[in-house]
């Protein structure tokens, strides 16, 4: 386990739910195989995971580095947000997500989201919403910093304020 | 002078029920236009999102090149732009989020 992951959990405390939400965000580098081990269940049948993981290209121009920064408390409040809306939607166990930030190499995870169930469909399922919820809700920035030493913020078509025709 | 006094603390308390000082946080391209993470504001306490954003850019004109894309969140929750009206209390945390790009 890396570090931070076990630093700050914020579980759920409500009884009538099974499992429990995780979320961190973390300087350090991610481990999948901790993430996955966290969201493991007896009585789970199946882990739905999610690696993003960094390019190393833009529009034919080569990314040298990727840096990621949060407004962390609002970034850890709408993680465990989406969690709330997942079990709404799916009966899943424990749901584990955890964001990088910080310098990101290209290649590495920048977020890893696990998801498990007593059934695949579910896990499945629950894993592709929550991503897709992040991506459009959660104050995280990425800035590509490029071979000339350009950079350019991202941003990400699920965020309803970006304006369009921008990377 | 009593009287004087009176007066000052009236005044003092009119003021501080219709302004209040909130705390500014900065992200990404609006932190680098800007220059600094963290500022302080003085702001009118029943306002809009709209004019809060208009008193931010009378403060900080740079960040015109992307008022068109910028939410703003207060205390960790997004406010809609077209909210009607809602109550700042001094201290309150009001950032400035421009398009996000996590994940």
């Amino acid at each position: 386990m890396s570090g931070d992951c076990s630093s700050q959990p914020q579980e759920e405390g409500k009884g009538r739910r099974m499992g429990t939400d995780y979320v961190d965000v973390t300087e350090d580098r991610l481990s999948v195989e901790d993430i996955t081990e966290r969201a493991t269940s007896p009585t789970s049948g199946a882990i739905g995971l999610f690696v993003g993981t960094t390019r190393n290209n833009f529009e034919g121009k080569t990314v040298l580095r990727l840096e990621y920064e949060a407004y962390m408390p609002m970034a850890k409040k709408k993680m465990l947000e989406t969690c709330e809306l997942v079990r709404d939607k799916w009966n899943v166990e424990n749901i584990v997500m955890v964001h990088r930030i910080g310098v990101v190499p290209v290649g590495e995870a920048s977020i890893v989201i696990a998801v498990s169930s007593p059934h695949r469909k579910e896990a499945l399922e629950a894993v592709h919403f929550a991503i897709d919820h992040v991506k459009a809700t959660v104050p995280v920035w990425k800035k590509e910093i490029y071979g000339d030493e350009s950079s350019s913020w991202k941003q990400n078509k699920e965020c309803t304020w970006s304006g369009s025709g921008h990377p | 002078m009593a009287n004087g006094n009176a007066r000052n603390i009236e005044y003092i308390t009119n003021f501080s029920v219709l302004f209040g000082q909130v705390r500014l946080l900065f992200f990404a391209k609006s932190r680098e236009i800007v220059g600094r993470k963290e500022a302080e504001l003085e702001v009118v306490r029943l306002t809009t999102p709209r004019d809060v954003l208009q008193t931010l850019l009378q403060e900080y004109p740079g960040l015109g090149e992307i008022s068109d894309n910028i939410v703003l969140s207060l205390n960790e929750e997004y406010l809609e732009i077209d909210d009607q009206q809602i109550v700042l209390e001094a201290g309150d945390e009001l950032a400035i989020i421009p398009p996000i790009s996590g994940g």
